[in-house]
């Protein structure tokens, strides 16, 4: 009798002790939370442009008309040097016809156009004239070089050429064509 | 025989204690709804409606407001997406606006922070973690508005926690105001040679990263004002202070 009375006295003393320790335990709360998502981006498009002399030559009064032609499908700047013997330098003037002035003459002895040429489209003329001899004019070349750079960007959205802006080759690729 | 009586009742009347302790502490605090109804009118008052909308450039993108009985007006929006004029090409080292903010769109007071994650994808959509996330410059302006959480912080991802209550309807300062992807990717060339059966060389550069599209994820979150620094340890598991009577916190 005492033993059952004991166990009881236990386990009453026990499940009170539990109850009480329940007390201990923190609430659980809920939180006001929300949240909102966007994403978003664009493709980048990266490519090397191609661009053609279109030069005519007079052989009266000698001189070359030169255009310069955007064949490829990206913005780009242009500039263009006659190349002649040094002893023709001194006789050569480049020129513009009418009102133009897009050519501008750098150190390097290029002439720089000043608009972006956008795909398909045409520089303004440069002529390239000589004051020689008419005796000596069929024993010179006059070598018409011509470049083109990818259009930059400034911070401003300010285009601009880098024409020492060089790549950087990660990798390289040696392919080797079969003979016939 | 009289203490064996009291022993007995001893356990039983702790018992009954415990109870009632444990049944009064299960009163908490006030619900967040409150319901009237009387004969003559019912009067509906829902409370602690929390609502946020991430802002761009001034107009909302997405936002997720509570309305009631767990139903919620949401939409999700499209980030940059007027950022080009029509017809224009994105164009390198051109800083183009991208003016993100927050306004709270709820009925509650807030605190938000916002989540910003950058990343490039190849041509086929995978991602590409090899390209460095740091050439998509989103100018960030850190202040003592905005606080950028450095340990939490990667390359790729940015955490920015607004340190103020956000009040209804009002908006925060703006946290960045570019976007700029570095001139640099438009670098980098693969180069081809090929020679020919005769041995003329032909060399090709082609750009590497032509066809690579850059992502912007930008994730706004908000949290009631009401016992802050437990709400903020539960919702986004940060440890705050408050260091100001009108609410400003700081990360620890």
């Amino acid at each position: 009798m005492n033993n059952r009375i004991n166990k009881r006295t236990i386990c009453l003393t026990a499940v009170a002790v539990f109850l009480i320790a329940g007390l201990t335990v923190g609430t659980a709360m809920a939180y006001f939370t929300t949240y909102a998502v966007a994403q978003g981006g664009y493709t980048i498009k990266l490519g090397g442009t191609e661009t053609e002399i279109e030069e005519k030559v007079e052989l009266v009064d000698p001189m070359k008309e030169i255009t310069i032609q955007n064949t490829g499908d990206y913005d780009c700047y242009v500039r263009l040097k006659a190349l002649v013997g040094d002893a023709f330098k001194e006789k050569m003037k480049y020129s513009e016809p009418g009102e133009e002035s897009k050519w501008t003459p750098g150190a390097d002895g290029y002439y720089y156009y000043s608009d972006i040429l956008k795909p398909g489209e045409s520089s303004s003329q440069l002529k390239v004239s000589f004051e020689f001899p008419k005796e000596e004019l069929a024993q010179f070349n006059v070598i018409i070089v011509q470049e083109c750079t990818p259009v930059l960007y400034e911070a401003d959205g300010t285009p601009y050429a880098d024409w020492n802006n060089t790549a950087d080759v990660s990798q390289s690729f040696f392919v080797q064509e079969e003979g016939e | 025989m009289m203490k064996k009586r009291k022993a007995k009742k001893a356990p039983v009347i702790l018992l009954i204690v415990a109870a009632i302790c444990l049944i009064a502490s299960t009163v908490g605090s006030a619900s967040a709804a409150l319901t009237y109804h009387s004969e003559h009118y019912s009067a509906e008052v829902v409370l602690n409606s929390i609502g946020v909308t991430l802002v761009e450039n001034g107009k909302g993108v997405s936002y997720r407001d509570y309305i009631k009985d767990d139903t919620w007006h949401e939409a999700t929006g499209v980030l940059l997406e007027n950022m080009l004029e029509e017809g224009e090409e994105l164009q390198l080292g051109k800083a183009y606006k991208e003016e993100i903010s927050v306004t709270n769109s709820g009925e509650i007071d807030s605190y938000v922070r916002v989540i910003l994650t950058k990343s490039w994808r190849k041509p086929d959509g995978q991602k590409d973690p090899a390209l460095s996330p740091e050439l998509i410059d989103l100018h960030l302006l850190p202040s003592e508005d905005w606080v950028i959480d450095e340990d939490a912080s990667t390359p790729e991802r940015t955490i920015l926690y607004y340190t103020k209550i956000l009040p209804i309807g009002a908006s925060t300062p703006v946290l960045s105001d570019t976007l700029t992807i570095d001139p640099a990717i438009g670098s980098k060339v693969i180069e081809t040679v090929t020679t020919d059966k005769d041995g003329y060389k032909t060399i090709t550069y082609t750009y590497e990263y032509d066809g690579y599209k850059f992502n912007i994820d930008a994730e706004v979150h908000a949290v009631q004002t009401h016992n802050v620094v437990d709400a903020i340890k539960s919702a986004w598991g940060v440890d705050v202070k408050v260091v100001s009577d009108d609410g400003m916190i700081s990360l620890q």
